[in-house]
């Protein structure tokens, strides 16, 4: 993904950057190298190189073209800065207190040293032209000047005594050449001259060379020499090119007057007569000449320097001053730079944060960094990344909501609706056990108006004895989160029996307050159910049904009956003599039948006679094994034993009417149960309730049977009356209790009665 | 930029000869040899005069416009072991002339002294134009403050205005 900066504008990824920077500083390093090379070099080179004049302004050109360029960095980079101060950015402050940090620790040292350069080199250049080296070259330039003037005199006056010499003698006459030869060679012989030349104006006449010179030839003379002699009558030269020799050669020539003309009364103006020039030539030894040139050289270029002294300060401190600003310049870019380095980053981390705060969550800050500066911009991308997740998933989960809530406040309605509408009564209560809701059902059945208990805790909704059986049973322990009761109430005078199950509601974050329904739970929903007319209707099934087998019962002793006294009339018409035996055995059989009618309507008269109970505080343990005591070894095989813990407490029954229900049940069971096997009777008292169960290990009732066990006259043993355990039934309801049966596993029965105490 | 100097050297104001169809040009630079230029002429560094000639054309009410313009340079460089002043004279660029001189008389005037230069062509100009020849010279250059450079030059010396088959008086 390629790098932006936080204005957008794309940028060069760091590691280039790091590059340009230390690019940057090598190239300076190369030219400081060089600088110092050149410096080095210039004491090997001709000083008119090393100070040329082209060097100066090239330098001058330089230094003013850096200082361009740092005034233009530094007041665009000022001018930015202020602007950004102007407007506040953030990390303006920073990014001002680090370039002019960079900048102040690069100047000042550099400045100093600049400083501290330029006058120590000022001064070494001034303590160069010191007076005695100046005193002391000068001095022997003298001397290797007067030492040449000298011999440049000696020899013009050699010249000159020769040119005497040949005074007489005709030059333009070959005869007389020998005579002109002879007086060269003696001349050579008594002068230090290494070689004489005559010439007629410009016209070589004769010559002649020192043999121990080692001259092997004439040199060559200079250019205008014989032309300078003939117009000034004398010219000095000295020659540095000699044939067969390294030496130096004085050369002198002195000219003598025209000779005079041979015709001076001719009409025509003739040319003027030649003039004899004698030219001298003495030969300085090489060591000698070389001493006086290099004396000479010397003076010369300590005058070029002396001369070139402020051009050298000059390029001297150009180049100083070159070296100063470039390491400004760079000091100063480096500074900006670095600066930007850690303040773009900052600047753009602002931005972004504004950004964001303003609700962009897309925007990312684009910095090429791979610092920790990087890392904290990376860091940032994933903060806002999240954020960004999270709306999206807060905004999702909004939407769900609202959804949930307009589905939730529709199934709130259908719920409403439904609870409206139903039979049941439906209470719900919140976790501090504050009545929640109450529909229209369960104030009918409490007979209560909706203000009387919404918001209000079950206690104080339901304050009168009846009613609190209801918060009693909300406030109950729960087995596995629920809990079923069958509740007896006296409201408005009248009986009324509800099916009461208790449910918690159980959202596992709840917290416990006091006097909170359970822990971990939300609250409760208690759901009554009227059975007052249920029961009604059952009773009135049970009595057709019993009449219905009373009436067959009934029936079936009848039928015999009939038969009997048929047959008694027809043998009585028969007048058969068997008529006698025959009366005795219909006397037998209506006698026996109407006994067993009489039996059964007795059986019925106690059923529908039993009194009512008369509770007393009753030592439930006590009776329960004194009731075990009348079974002990009656059936072999089967065991009838106890199980009642010792602190079972005293409750209020009728202790006889209790008993015979035991007495049933246990008849029931030992009936039902084959050798080996055993009858348990156990009792316990949980939250304000009696249970006593009575199990057995015998055959078991099947299941389509249990719904009818407790209807009168009906039996699975195929004889008795069947009002056993309708009358069991009726004792426990009368004691305001219930009875049940279920599978005892893993075979056999159980009947539970559960008491109120 | 560097700045400029004169130092009190003048040009003179340059007289131009129109011969051929080409103007020679005289002209004389004074006050140029001073103890600064002799000293230096003196320690053996070749040293010099840059004449700057221009040509333009005359523009009544406006500026000249600028036709031709060539250099002369003049440099001298001293042989103490000769004892003599080689004098070498370029024009446009080229070696025209090359001589020594022993005397420092001579050398002034050698240097100093532009006798019929043949600086400019005119076969191209229009007879009617009116034209003017300016000369400069540059002598070197010297520090400010020890470190600034600057270019010794003189003010600029005009001709009169002349024509090219024949020079013409001022208002002609």
């Amino acid at each position: 993904m390629p790098a932006h900066d936080f204005k957008g504008r794309r940028r060069r990824p760091q590691r280039s950057d790091a590059r340009w920077v230390v690019g940057g500083l090598l190239v300076l390093l190369v030219l400081f190298v060089g600088v110092l090379y050149f410096f080095q070099r210039t004491r090997d080179l001709p000083s008119f190189l090393a100070n040329n004049q082209v060097l100066l302004f090239v330098l001058w050109y330089v230094d003013i073209i850096l200082i361009v360029v740092i005034l233009f960095v530094l007041l665009r980079n000022l001018f930015k800065l202020m602007v950004e101060r102007r407007h506040r950015m953030l990390g303006s402050k920073f990014k001002v207190k680090l370039v002019l940090t960079f900048i102040g620790l690069s100047l000042i040292p550099v400045l100093l040293l600049f400083t501290i350069a330029t006058e120590l080199l000022q001064g070494s250049v001034d303590r160069w032209f010191t007076a005695p080296v100046q005193e002391v070259l000068e001095q022997g330039a003298a001397v290797a000047e007067e030492l040449v003037s000298r011999i440049e005199k000696g020899t013009l006056r050699d010249a000159s005594q020769l040119l005497q010499d040949i005074r007489p003698i005709d030059l333009a006459d070959p005869q007389q050449r020998p005579e002109l030869g002879d007086l060269l060679r003696q001349r050579l012989q008594t002068t230090n001259l290494a070689m004489v030349a005559v010439y007629d104006e410009r016209v070589f006449i004769q010559a002649a060379i020192d043999p121990q010179a080692g001259i092997t030839d004439l040199p060559e003379l200079p250019a205008d020499f014989l032309s300078d002699a003939a117009a000034t009558g004398w010219a000095v030269r000295p020659v540095r090119q000699v044939p067969g020799q390294s030496g130096r050669l004085i050369l002198a020539a002195a000219a003598g007057p025209p000779a005079p003309a041979p015709d001076e009364s001719g009409g025509d103006q003739a040319a003027p007569p030649p003039r004899p020039i004698v030219v001298a030539g003495a030969l300085m030894a090489p060591s000698l000449a070389e001493k006086t040139e290099r004396l000479i050289d010397a003076s010369q270029s300590y005058r070029q320097l002396e001369v070139q002294r402020e051009d050298l300060k000059a390029s001297h401190l150009l180049t100083f001053l070159m070296v100063t600003l470039l390491i400004l310049l760079a000091s100063s870019w480096v500074g900006l730079y670095l600066a930007r380095r850690v303040t773009v980053p900052i600047q753009a981390l602002a931005d972004g944060t504004r950004r964001i705060s303003l609700g962009d969550l897309d925007h990312r800050v684009e910095v090429a960094a791979d610092d920790e500066l990087g890392v904290l911009v990376d860091s940032f991308n994933r903060m806002t990344q999240e954020l960004k997740r999270n709306k999206e998933v807060i905004e999702q989960s909004n939407l769900e909501l609202v959804a949930a809530n307009e589905r939730l406040a529709e199934e709130r309605a259908l719920i409403g609706a439904v609870l409206e509408n139903v039979a049941a009564g439906v209470i719900s209560t919140d976790a501090a056990g504050r009545i929640f809701t109450c529909n229209g059902a369960a104030l009918r059945m409490l007979r209560q108006r909706e203000s009387e208990v919404i918001g209000l805790a079950a206690a104080d909704a339901w304050r009168d004895p009846e009613r609190r059986k209801v918060a009693d049973l909300l406030s109950e322990e729960l087995e596995n989160g629920h809990l079923a009761r069958e509740l007896h109430l006296v409201l408005g005078g009248e009986w009324k029996t509800f099916d009461a199950k208790v449910t918690a509601i159980d959202d596992g974050e709840s917290e416990q307050e006091e006097g909170a329904p359970g822990e971990g739970e939300s609250g409760r929903v208690i759901v009554l159910e009227d059975l007052t007319e249920l029961i009604k209707a059952q009773q009135l099934a049970a009595w057709n049904e019993a009449a219905r087998r009373i009436a067959h019962e009934i029936k079936n002793p009848l039928t015999p009956i009939k038969l009997s006294a048929e047959r008694l009339l027809y043998k009585s018409r028969q007048e058969d003599p068997a008529l006698g035996k025959a009366l005795e055995e219909a006397v037998e059989i209506i006698t026996r039948e109407v006994a067993s009618m009489q039996s059964m309507v007795d059986e019925f008269s106690r059923y529908a006679r039993m009194p009512g109970p008369r509770p007393t505080s009753v030592d439930v343990r006590r009776l329960i094994h004194e009731t075990i005591h009348l079974y002990r070894d009656l059936k072999p095989g089967v065991a009838v034993r106890g199980n009642i813990p010792t602190e079972l407490p005293a409750a209020q029954l009728d202790a006889e009417q209790i008993k015979r229900a035991l007495i049933n049940l246990i008849d029931n069971a030992l009936e039902a149960t084959d050798a080996p096997g055993v009858v348990e009777v156990s009792a316990e008292r949980r939250t304000g309730t009696l249970y006593i169960h009575v199990a057995d290990s015998g055959r078991g009732v099947p299941v389509e049977a249990r719904g009818k066990l407790f209807l009168p006259h009906f039996s699975t043993k195929g004889r008795g009356t069947g009002l056993g355990l309708s009358i069991v039934q009726r004792i426990i309801t009368e004691h305001h209790g219930t009875i049940r049966v279920e599978a005892n596993e893993p075979h056999g029965t159980i009947f539970t009665i559960e008491l109120p105490s | 930029m560097p700045a400029t100097a004169t130092f009190g050297a003048e040009i003179s104001k340059p007289v131009v000869t129109v011969e051929e169809n080409r103007a020679l040009i005289d002209f004389e630079l004074s006050e140029a040899f001073d103890e600064r230029f002799l000293d230096r002429i003196q320690s053996g560094l070749p040293t010099g005069f840059v004449y700057r000639l221009e040509l333009r054309k005359d523009r009544k009410r406006w500026y000249d416009r600028p036709m031709r313009e060539t250099t002369l340079q003049v440099v001298a460089m001293y042989d103490a072991v000769a004892r003599e002043y080689l004098v070498n004279t370029k024009l446009g660029g080229k070696l025209v002339e090359s001589r020594g001189v022993t005397d420092l008389a001579d050398l002034e005037r050698e240097m100093t002294r532009v006798i019929r230069l043949p600086a400019f062509e005119l076969d191209e100009f229009p007879s009617s134009w009116r034209l003017i020849v300016r000369v400069r010279a540059e002598m070197g250059s010297k520090t400010l403050l020890s470190f600034i450079p600057v270019t010794i030059k003189t003010d600029w010396g005009e001709s009169k205005k002349f024509r090219t088959k024949n020079a013409l008086p001022d208002g002609a």
